[in-house]
């Protein structure tokens, strides 16, 4: 049975793809991930695992995939280099096509000082955009680095991720252009509340010439509470949070403030749509994978497509 | 300079543990830069165990004595002829000091009353940055030199992560991101465009090597 | 812990003290501290040691953990008013070298209260013996236990 990646053909054929997030449990029951697989299946193209998120550790990426391929999804491996050298990250790639798993997102992962480890040796061996090469010529030369030949090649569709809202402003856009280079096929950001400057970011991606060369995805994700909205403006680096949003969550009554992060996670959505380069959308619902149902159904994007 | 900082003194007092006459050895050059182990903070350091030991009604017996350099032999040699008078050597130089002046007087306890953190500059009075990590392959060059190894917590080769925020690393506020400073001097000198191409990933085989890295120079040798 | 060896309450008369106190001050202070330190020196011998300093900048660490070595139970720094110091940033250096070697002194096992700095009254100049009279008359309790 061949298995092809899911995300590849909906972007290939030209849809607007759903991506969502799923976040592995800190234990080892595998029927967590499964709970979440059923509950996205249908509503997502892919979902993506993200691996040991700021430095906490979890059931691993890899298993969890693994797990939801089983379910006959199409999942997206989050892999770091903060974690692995090259010899694991390189057998980790032919591993996880082996096992099914047909997407890869290349990052260089939160510190280890953030998470529960912080006494951990941090590896970058590699960093994200060395990751992105690497992938891409086991997958595209079948040679690892060093100049060894692989006896079979690994089928993933590469991506990387983006924070249009980073620091330094003004190098952002040729950092873009730097991971397409480097091999990236899709890119996925940093969530967007802050549409204006998103919009922005895409005018010069769209005049550098980048918007035909890798299929990007905005990142939304809906907020809970006023309060997560102030703790993301204030304690999460990178992120741009306009006071507009705050505003308009505190001025929700607290019952009411879940039902108004998702109307702005599908009004963000939508405008997305509309911006030239934005080729799908990926929710990240951080422990709240719940909520993306229904803002799929409420943005318009079901039933997802035929491919 | 090599930097490095005293240890706390509950940690060198449990390990001077019973002995009673201590010779304490400073070292004059880096580590008496960086404040931290040369003929001052010898002195201070014994004045500390000699009330530390009156408060315990213990005896101590602390001799002091600071030489030029710890890690040559031929200074630490100004130590052999008094070591028999004491039960144990208290260091106050970097790694590398404690561990030539154990190559020179085998016999005798050394402890060492310091941590040695790394290779810095000193940006300001009492203000020392960690530079290089002696990865043994330099490119400063291409990094506008700033170390991206040193400098970046994730030691990122291909521009900033994106948790750089106001030219601040996402891992300690005070710590500014080295891609920022990079960036920014290549903007400043008209050539960032040397970052469009893709760095490789490094050869770590420098840095670790086949276990402890040496030098040898047989033009050097006798 | 017991009672200090030394129990010092308010009291007028400064012979019955049996601390050992240590003064360092700055010169500006007092230009004819070398005569008005007599006094006290003749009333108390060894129970009382005054150090002048050119500017209380030039202190360090060291100097207050000698002192406390050399058998004083309460160290004083008397520094120039803010923003009088003649040398400009001496009184402020100062006072830092004090928190340095207070740190120091906890580590050491010792209260650190056992240090102290104070300003000398303005307008300069002022009589160390004075000075020194005063802070001899505060109550002072829990002393570093000195071992007989």
């Amino acid at each position: 049975m061949i298995i092809e990646s899911r995300l590849k053909k909906v972007l290939k054929a030209g849809h607007f793809a759903v991506t969502a997030e799923c976040g592995p449990p800190k234990g080892a029951d595998p029927d967590v991930i499964r709970n979440k697989g059923n509950l996205l299946k249908g509503y997502v193209d892919s979902i993506n695992v993200t691996d040991n998120q700021t430095g906490v550790v979890r059931l691993s990426s890899l298993a969890a995939c693994a797990i939801l391929r089983e379910q006959g999804l199409d999942a997206v491996l989050q892999m770091v280099t903060r974690d692995r050298n090259r010899i694991a990250l390189q057998s980790d790639v032919l591993g996880a096509s082996a096992l099914g798993i047909r997407n890869i997102l290349c990052l260089s992962g939160d510190h280890q000082s953030l998470g529960n480890q912080e006494e951990a040796k941090g590896v970058f061996d590699v960093d994200s955009m060395q990751l992105l090469q690497i992938v891409r010529q086991m997958r595209d030369k079948g040679l690892i680095l060093g100049g060894d030949q692989l006896s079979s090649t690994p089928e993933l569709f590469i991506g990387a991720v983006e924070n249009p809202f980073g620091d330094p402003q003004s190098y952002r856009v040729k950092r873009l252009a730097k991971k397409i280079k480097a091999g990236a096929e899709f890119i996925q950001t940093q969530c967007v509340y802050n549409l204006p400057r998103f919009k922005e970011f895409m005018g010069q991606v769209a005049d550098a010439g980048l918007t035909e060369r890798v299929f990007l995805l905005g990142g939304v994700t809906p907020l809970k509470s006023a309060r997560m909205a102030e703790y993301m403006k204030n304690n999460v680096a990178g992120m741009d949070v306009p006071d507009g949003i705050i505003e308009r969550m505190k001025g929700t009554a607290a019952k009411e403030q879940r039902q108004e992060g998702i109307r702005i996670a599908v009004e963000t959505i939508q405008a997305l749509r509309e911006i030239k380069g934005v080729s799908g959308v990926h929710i990240m619902a951080i422990e709240w994978e719940e909520a993306v149902p229904e803002i799929v159904e409420k943005a318009g994007l079901m039933p997802r497509p035929e491919v | 300079m090599i930097t490095a900082e005293r240890k706390p003194l509950s940690e060198i007092r449990a390990s001077i543990g019973p002995y009673k006459k201590v010779l304490m050895v400073g070292c004059g050059t880096c580590v008496a830069e960086c404040a931290a182990g040369g003929e001052k903070e010898v002195a201070l350091l014994a004045s500390q165990l000699r009330l530390m030991a009156a408060k315990e009604g213990r005896e101590i017996e602390l001799k002091e004595l600071t030489i030029d350099r710890q890690c040559i032999y031929e200074f630490i040699d100004q130590v052999t002829p008094v070591v028999d008078k004491y039960d144990v050597i208290l260091s106050l130089g970097c790694g590398a000091g404690v561990q030539a002046m154990a190559e020179v007087l085998p016999k005798i306890h050394i402890i060492p009353a310091l941590n040695t953190t790394g290779l810095a500059e000193t940006k300001e009075q009492g203000l020392w940055l960690e530079d290089c990590r002696g990865c043994g392959d330099c490119k400063l060059d291409r990094f506008a030199d700033v170390c991206p190894i040193t400098r970046c917590a994730k030691s990122l080769f291909n521009g900033p992560c994106g948790g750089s925020k106001e030219g601040r690393c996402e891992v300690d506020p005070d710590t500014p991101c080295a891609w920022q400073a990079i960036v920014t001097r290549l903007e400043e000198t008209g050539r960032l465009d040397s970052m469009d191409d893709i760095e490789p990933p490094a050869n770590w085989a420098k840095t670790q090597g086949k276990g402890p890295r040496k030098i040898v120079r047989e033009d050097q040798r006798t | 812990m017991g009672r200090p060896f030394f129990m010092v309450a308010r009291m007028k008369d400064t012979n019955q003290s049996n601390e050992n106190v240590a003064i360092f001050f700055c010169r500006q202070i007092d230009s004819d501290q070398d005569a008005h330190r007599r006094s006290l020196e003749r009333e108390r011998g060894s129970r009382i040691r005054f150090y002048p300093l050119p500017c209380t900048g030039r202190v360090e660490a060291l100097h207050f953990l000698k002192a406390l070595e050399a058998g004083a139970n309460k160290v004083y720094l008397v520094m120039c008013p803010p923003g009088v110091c003649r040398y400009g940033q001496g009184n402020t250096r100062a006072r830092k070298r004090l928190e340095y070697a207070k740190g120091l002194i906890r580590e050491a096992g010792y209260s650190d209260e056992c240090l102290e700095v104070v300003s000398a009254p303005g307008p300069l100049p002022v009589s160390i013996d004075g000075i020194a009279r005063q802070l001899l008359d505060r109550a002072e309790v829990d002393l570093p236990v000195r071992p007989a």
